[in-house]
């Protein structure tokens, strides 16, 4: 082993080195103590605003860690705001939701409880009461709003936080994690396609499974072969949230179909390229075999970026061995069909990487449960998984 | 008499437009298969904008509650629907769409 195995110690001493223990993984007393401290008052990213792009376009999001679910409606001045959905009469929610994201519109800019009617305008106010007269003096219709959630965006992602009043605001809870991703194009790079499932483990199972790549050369044998092998580089932890670059190994072969794939669009993480669109504080010393940046906006948000290819990873608990699980990845739009065949190509390799990534995360869960082992130990390239460790605790413990 | 509600390249086929007429009348104007129609633009059950609502086989459906009315005669043929509203003629001539009363 080479002299920096322990690299990441020296620079951030602060974290430890002991064993990290798996009671916050498998008890539901945490979990309750995460969902008061964690995802009732940090900023969680929702959507992304080309998601509701015409005025009156709204999304549903079930927020099952925040027991709630927020409306996102874009309203006539184009601006988007956020509100519970539930109504002010008798509770019912207001757009009946058919899944964990609903979608709707219409250029009214207007949501209608289905059960007695009640309209509501993009800026949550009440519009239209049916019967209205049969109500009492003391209804008022101006105090009877949907209830406001706060809501901003960064780079065209929106977040939500559901404290009364958040501790800060987006941008200074962003904080260095804004500043490292500034400037990256994620809007112009919107081809791509979402997989999304529910998996019986604790979310920050499936979080530590993305958060190393000490696992790739052992589960991805198999879609990506001998490829990652020189570890992370440029570990930056900002606050609440975390970074680094994972590498190529120089002089991987390619399979001939991958490198045919490779050849005709950038939509595969695993080819070099060159470098036009990352910012700055990205790959700063420009290694060549820099593959992608890997970062996680805490709580649990995974964004990675790379030249023309940028994914996300999101964990929504549903319980404390229970998350649903949703992967974006997003290329450029392919123009010719032998670049269209090559982003389906690379697509389907990043998928079957998920599968091989979310299938060990059941087994994890179950082992932990069994409490044959407390602790987990961490190598020192699984720092982000460390780091994730202390701020849930610190968090959980303020 | 003629009143000028807007210009033909206004109102694109299958598209409903709000126009106010200055005195207190508002109309939802339509192109649905190359004819015009103005209706009140007032829904009878809500204060819905009928214009804000969208077309489905010749009759406009209200934002609001989902109510709906023919285009062509006013009558209210949805839930909850069931008071009639104001239909106008409206011709179409040298690029404009205008009111004939």
């Amino acid at each position: 082993m080479s002299e920096d195995a322990h690299r990441w110690l020296e620079q951030y001493p602060e974290l430890g080195t002991g064993p990290i223990s798996t009671e916050p993984y498998i008890s539901s007393q945490w979990y309750e103590r995460e969902k008061e401290k964690i995802f009732r008052k940090t900023w969680l990213c929702v959507g992304r605003a080309d998601e509701i792009p015409k005025a009156g376009d709204y999304k549903v999001k079930k927020l099952a860690a925040a027991d709630t679910s927020v409306i996102l409606i874009r309203g006539k001045d184009g601006q988007i705001r956020a509100f519970h959905n539930a109504c002010a009469h008798r509770g019912n929610t207001v757009v009946t939701e058919t899944d964990e994201e609903t979608f709707g519109g219409g250029k009214a800019a207007i949501v209608t409880c289905r059960f007695h009617g009640w309209v509501y305008d993009a800026e949550g106010r009440l519009k239209q009461v049916p019967s209205e007269k049969r109500f009492y003096d003391c209804f008022s219709k101006a105090d009877n709003g949907l209830a406001p959630v706060h809501c901003d965006s960064w780079e065209g992602f929106i977040f939500v936080n559901v404290a009364a009043e958040p501790e800060t605001s987006l941008l200074d809870y962003l904080g260095d994690y804004a500043r490292h991703f500034a400037g990256y194009p994620f809007e112009a790079l919107d081809y791509g396609f979402t997989y999304r499932t529910y998996l019986d483990c604790n979310w920050k199972v499936a979080h530590d499974a993305f958060a190393e790549a000490y696992h790739v050369d052992t589960i991805h044998a198999g879609s990506f072969p001998n490829v990652f092998s020189t570890g992370l580089q440029n570990v930056k932890l900002m606050g609440p949230h975390r970074s680094c670059a994972v590498c190529l190994t120089l002089g991987a072969k390619p399979t001939p179909i991958a490198a045919i794939a490779n050849g005709l669009a950038r939509a595969s993480l695993v080819s070099r390229s060159a470098e036009t669109m990352l910012p700055p504080s990205i790959n700063p010393d420009k290694r060549g075999d820099f593959a992608f940046e890997l970062s996680v906006l805490f709580p649990n948000t995974l964004i990675h970026v790379s030249e023309g290819i940028w994914f996300t990873h999101q964990f929504w608990p549903m319980a404390h061995n229970r998350t649903l699980w949703e992967g974006r990845y997003y290329v450029k739009a392919p123009k010719t069909c032998s670049e269209r065949w090559a982003t389906e190509h690379a697509m389907t390799l990043q998928r079957n990487a998920w599968l091989e990534d979310t299938a060990t995360m059941e087994d994890t869960q179950r082992a932990m449960q069994s409490r044959a082992k407390l602790f987990q130990h961490l190598q020192d390239d699984e720092i982000l998984i460390r780091h994730g460790a202390v701020i849930v605790d610190r968090f959980v413990n303020a | 008499m003629r009143e000028r509600l807007c210009a033909s390249g206004d109102l694109p086929e299958g598209e409903v437009i709000q126009v106010d007429l200055g005195d207190g009348r508002m109309l939802a104007v339509y192109r649905l298969e190359g004819d015009v129609f103005a209706t009140d633009d007032l829904c009878s059950h809500g204060d819905a904008s009928l214009a804000d609502g969208f077309i489905e086989n010749g009759e406009i459906v209200c934002p609001y509650h989902m109510g709906r009315f023919d285009i062509r005669t006013g009558e209210a043929t949805g839930a909850p629907c069931s008071v009639a509203i104001g239909t106008y003629r409206v011709q179409e001539c040298d690029g404009e769409i205008v009111l004939i009363s």
